[in-house]
């Protein structure tokens, strides 16, 4: 047993006062001399040992009452009771942050996730017998470590060694949705949720500034004042605030010919409040490091530089960028995985093909496409390849090996054109559509329409702008398409100097279809929509200048190749991937037979066996370079290597944590309680949970020894107890 | 020698001379005075005339009747007789209490004694008194002078209270020396089993003695206001004693005390025993004032 406030244990001393009362009054007894004995006699005759009874108990209650008091005061916790079966039991659910930033040292220099686990084994093992606990890991994406509330808590706890700190910054909405559920399924009265974080000022800022969280507002509502869960905020108090790190590396394009130049963007934040002069960062393509760098960084600011790189050999290559200079290594490094084919064909098919040079509808396009075509420098060399195919001679096997299509100036609807390209799509092609510079918008719309979900767009008529002194521009807000991201730096062109007269005006069919890019008139000029494996773009407008001078404009080229790249590699699965994702790529029926070694970047094999057409990884743990080849395969055959690079969320290098005031703030507003340390939950959780279970029994003893000391007191003095 | 000033204020003394002492019950007397008398003989009330029957004084004849009429009357006169007074006074041990208005029971019985000696020789009564405490002290016959009462007086004053009483057997020993029937005074806290006292009073009714109880008592012994842990020890028995804690006890003791004395009460009433409870705190006049108005009745 051990006691919260024991000084008021000295209370107790209290029981001396009737003690001492009922001794001096037996010592300063008088001395009747009495005549009425016989009176006396019959009054005590066969009462005489139970009136001594009688007054034994009575000063026994008298006695006990101080003390039972002090007792109380005392709040006492009785440990002995948490190992008597279903005694003081209670329902923990822990909110385990395996976010990155939990492997920043504390003051002992051990990672936090580390003191964590620790912390986490101690609570687990403190728990009253039959308690029962959920573990649910809040970085990235909820995942609970244990499905239902264990009891088995010993194993609970061995199950922890295995949580590595690895995953994406917490989101609080979804782990607290998780714990209100798992806190609903817990089979004990008496609940907790316990926060074991680092406490990152990234992810609770905003809560702490008042925002408003549906699932915070359930937790906390009133209404769900009786039954809800006591909240605790365990921070882990790192000692590490300066940071450095690689919050990303940006390719200028994914996929490039051999020979052909890569540019990388490498961002760089300095999450500190030093500056830094002449960081080296260098710059490693398949693990060779190929040069060097320096830049400096000011506080809380953020550096770019650019690296460019040409391989000269197909498949996929790695490039890494590391710098040096801070203590906390785990952030970096950042990988990309440049995919270097031979060729990427491309099939125009021209509806309008012109009888003299870029008259024809698709003539720009297709310069765009193949800029260096005839030249003789190999670092010129096109990575696309087009062939030019009149769509009304259309053969299956003319598509054969194309990855992309690109229909032009086609006014009416060929009868075997459609299902032709339909299958092309569903089997993973891309399909861009253009309009057809004189067909009637309303005409064509009825003439293709009756392919039915084929096309991303229907067509409700057709816009012209008179005044040339306003044309329409493209809307220029931050482009999240994938194929535009490149469009969202300033020096990738000057977008608003494309002049838009006249186009289609497009609306979105069908769910899945979405609008790439816009005009400032609200109008969609590219809209997207998948089929089966592959996808189809329509435009509003004919990539030919006339309704537009976009092809006359520099990014015109970057556009056409990013939208084409966009169409041929859609359906490959991307290589860049966060930590705590699993993967999986698509394979050809004769790689779907076979089984594949995946080497993790500490050079640790595993063999995997595909499911049909996919082969799913399992989830990323390492950050760094992934490497997957069908087990008999040549190690050094580049074809058959697939590489997948993970990287960490660059959210989680803000290391900066809430400060203590600020928990307190956070605290106060959630109705929780905080806690740094092991020892000090354990005096917050025993009085809360057993402070509160003992105190009260106490007093009702209390008041039942009041009453008990009244009555019988009465029952003394009353004629009928005697 | 002793007076009764030694016992009575002179305050007292005065009141006692305008009480007088009316006996309800006639008792054989031996001088005439107040009291009537059942025996018919020389007087000075006539009370009737009967036929002469055998055996009849032939002097107690009316012979103006016998010369009137030629029959034989006899004359009959109601006689007033002196009463036959006798102070019992009890001065066992329980009579040794002094209580916490500071009065000692033997005291006040002492001077109620003296009271109603004076009371009754002053009327020309014959008094006597007998003390006793585990057995008859002192016996001191009845005499009608006046100089008796000093007498009385001086026992009295050397009364002590005495040790341990069996209140019944004494009281039954009192017959032998009661010779003559008259008034019985029994002053005493009769503290002794109830029935065993009724069972003497009984005996002493039976051989034809008028019997009057002044039962004393204690305020403390009616109110038992102790409350303080006090050790009860017994006046007439040292070695009998209880420690209690009084408050804890007061209300059984009322209890006890008041089937007590109705216990005594009806026993009394059943002999025709008169029965005057007197408290100790209460003043001797009003005691004699009670008395006296119960032997009016």
């Amino acid at each position: 047993m051990s006691f919260l406030t024991p000084i008021l244990l000295a209370g107790a001393a209290a029981f001396l006062i009737p003690l001492i009362i009922h001794l001096l009054n037996r010592r300063r007894i008088i001395h009747v001399q009495w005549g009425a004995m016989h009176l006396l006699h019959e009054v005590l005759k066969q009462k005489k040992r139970r009136t001594q009874i009688e007054q034994w108990l009575l000063l026994l209650t008298r006695i006990a009452i101080p003390i039972v008091l002090a007792l109380c005061l005392a709040r006492p916790v009785l440990n002995a009771l948490n190992q008597l079966p279903g005694f003081g039991k209670s329902s923990l659910i822990v909110l385990l942050d395996d976010s990155f930033s939990m492997r920043a040292p504390t003051a002992d220099g051990t990672p936090a996730s580390d003191h964590a686990r620790a912390d986490l084994s101690r609570i687990l093992a403190d728990l009253p017998r039959g308690s029962d606990a959920q573990i649910i890991r809040i970085g990235g994406t909820p995942r609970p470590l244990n499905t239902a509330p264990s009891t088995t808590l010993d194993l609970l706890s061995a199950d922890l060694t295995d949580i590595p700190a690895v995953q994406g910054p917490v989101s609080l909405q979804n782990s607290l949705q998780s714990a209100l559920a798992a806190a609903q399924k817990a089979g004990n009265p008496s609940k907790e949720i316990l926060i074991l974080s680092d406490f990152q000022k990234s992810d609770w800022s905003s809560l702490l500034s008042g925002a408003s969280l549906p699932a915070l507002d359930a937790l906390t509502s009133k209404d769900a004042a009786t039954t809800r869960p006591a909240l605790t905020l365990f921070q882990l108090p790192t000692q590490l605030s300066e940071n450095l790190a690689i919050t990303a590396a940006e390719l200028s394009a994914q996929l490039v010919a051999t020979s052909q130049p890569v540019a990388l963007k490498v961002r760089i934040q300095n999450h500190g409040k030093r500056p830094w002069q002449d960081i080296p960062v260098h710059l490693e393509a398949d693990g060779a490091r190929l040069r060097t760098a320096r830049i400096s960084i000011p506080p809380d600011g953020e550096a770019s530089l650019y690296f460019t790189h040409a391989f000269d050999s197909l498949g996929d290559h790695a490039l890494t960028v590391r710098l040096e200079g801070d203590t906390f290594t785990d952030d970096n490094a950042f990988h990309t995985i440049v995919q270097v084919r031979d060729q990427l064909p491309v099939v125009l098919l021209d509806g309008a093909p012109g009888a003299s040079p870029l008259a024809g509808a698709l003539d720009f396009f297709n310069l765009a496409l193949t800029p260096h075509l005839g030249a003789s420098v190999p670092s010129l060399r096109d990575l696309i390849l087009t062939r030019t195919i009149d769509p009304k001679r259309l053969k299956e096997s003319d598509l054969a090996g194309a990855r992309v299509v690109i229909l032009g100036g086609l006014e009416r609807s060929n009868g075997s054109l459609f299902p032709i390209l339909r299958k092309f799509v569903e089997n993973g092609g891309g399909l861009l559509i253009l309009p057809a510079e004189n067909a009637d918008p309303l005409k064509w719309q009825t003439d293709l329409g009756k392919e039915g979900p084929f096309l991303p767009a229907k067509v409700t008529g057709q816009t012209h702008i008179e005044n040339i002194d306003f044309p329409a521009r493209l809307q220029t807000t931050r482009f999240t398409h994938p194929a535009l991201l490149y469009f969202n730096d300033p020096r990738s062109g000057r977008l608003p100097d494309g002049e838009f007269q006249h186009w289609w005006k497009l609306e979105p069919q069908g769910d899945d279809a979405r609008t790439i890019a816009s005009l400032d008139r609200g109008v969609p000029l590219f809209i997207e929509r998948p089929l089966g494996r592959g996808l189809v773009i329509q435009s509003a407008i004919p990539l030919k200048p006339g309704w537009s001078n976009l092809p006359l404009q520099p990014w015109f080229v970057p556009l056409a190749q990013r939208l084409t790249a966009w169409l041929a590699t859609q359906d490959t699965e991307s290589s860049a991937h966060l930590i705590g994702t699993t993967p999986s790529l698509s394979l050809t029926s004769s790689q779907s037979a076979q089984p594949f070694t995946l080497t993790d970047p500490l050079g640790q094999s595993s063999e995997l066996k595909p499911e049909s057409a996919t082969l799913t990884l399992p989830a990323l743990t390492q950050p760094g370079l992934y490497q997957i080849q069908p087990t008999d395969a040549s190690p050094s055959d580049p074809k058959s290597t697939r590489r997948i690079a993970a990287n960490l969320d660059p959210a989680e290098s803000n290391l900066t944590p809430l400060a203590p005031t600020e928990l307190t703030d956070l605290a106060t507003r959630l109705g929780a309680q905080t806690a740094s340390d092991f020892d000090t939950y354990q005096r917050l959780d025993r009085s809360r949970r057993l402070g509160i279970e003992v105190w009260q029994p106490l007093l009702l003893a209390l008041l039942a020894l009041l009453f008990f000391e009244v009555l019988l007191q009465q029952h003394i003095t009353s004629p009928k107890g005697r | 020698m002793a007076t009764l000033s030694d016992i009575l204020q002179s305050e007292d003394i005065t009141s006692l001379q305008h009480l007088q002492l009316f006996a309800r019950t006639v008792v054989e007397g031996f001088t005439t005075g107040l009291h009537a008398s059942p025996h018919k003989g020389f007087s000075v009330e006539f009370r009737q005339h009967r036929p002469y029957v055998q055996g009849d004084e032939i002097r107690r004849l009316d012979w103006k009747i016998f010369g009137r009429s030629d029959r034989f009357y006899i004359r009959e006169y109601d006689e007033e007789t002196n009463l036959r007074a006798t102070i019992v006074l009890d001065t066992s041990g329980s009579m040794g209490y002094r209580g916490t208005g500071g009065v000692l029971k033997l005291d006040y019985a002492r001077k109620l004694a003296a009271s109603l000696a004076y009371l009754l020789m002053s009327q020309q009564d014959a008094v006597g008194l007998i003390t006793f405490d585990t057995k008859l002290c002192q016996i001191i016959p009845n005499r009608t002078k006046i100089s008796h009462l000093h007498l009385m007086l001086e026992a009295m004053i050397q009364t002590k209270p005495g040790g341990e009483t069996a209140l019944a057997p004494v009281i039954e020993s009192l017959g032998n020396h009661l010779k003559r029937r008259g008034l019985v005074i029994l002053i005493s806290d009769f503290f002794d089993d109830a029935s065993a006292l009724l069972k003497a009073v009984g005996v002493l009714r039976h051989q034809g003695q008028e019997v009057v109880v002044l039962q004393l008592w204690d305020r403390d012994e009616l109110e038992f206001p102790f409350s303080r842990f006090a050790r009860f020890e017994n006046l007439e028995n040292a070695e009998d004693h209880v420690a209690i804690d009084p408050a804890a006890v007061r209300n059984r003791y009322l209890e006890v005390l008041t089937e007590f004395r109705q216990q005594i009460t009806e026993g009394l009433r059943k002999h025709q025993v008169d029965l005057l409870q007197l408290p100790t705190d209460q003043s001797h006049a009003t005691a004699l004032r009670q008395y006296l108005t119960l032997r009016m009745r």
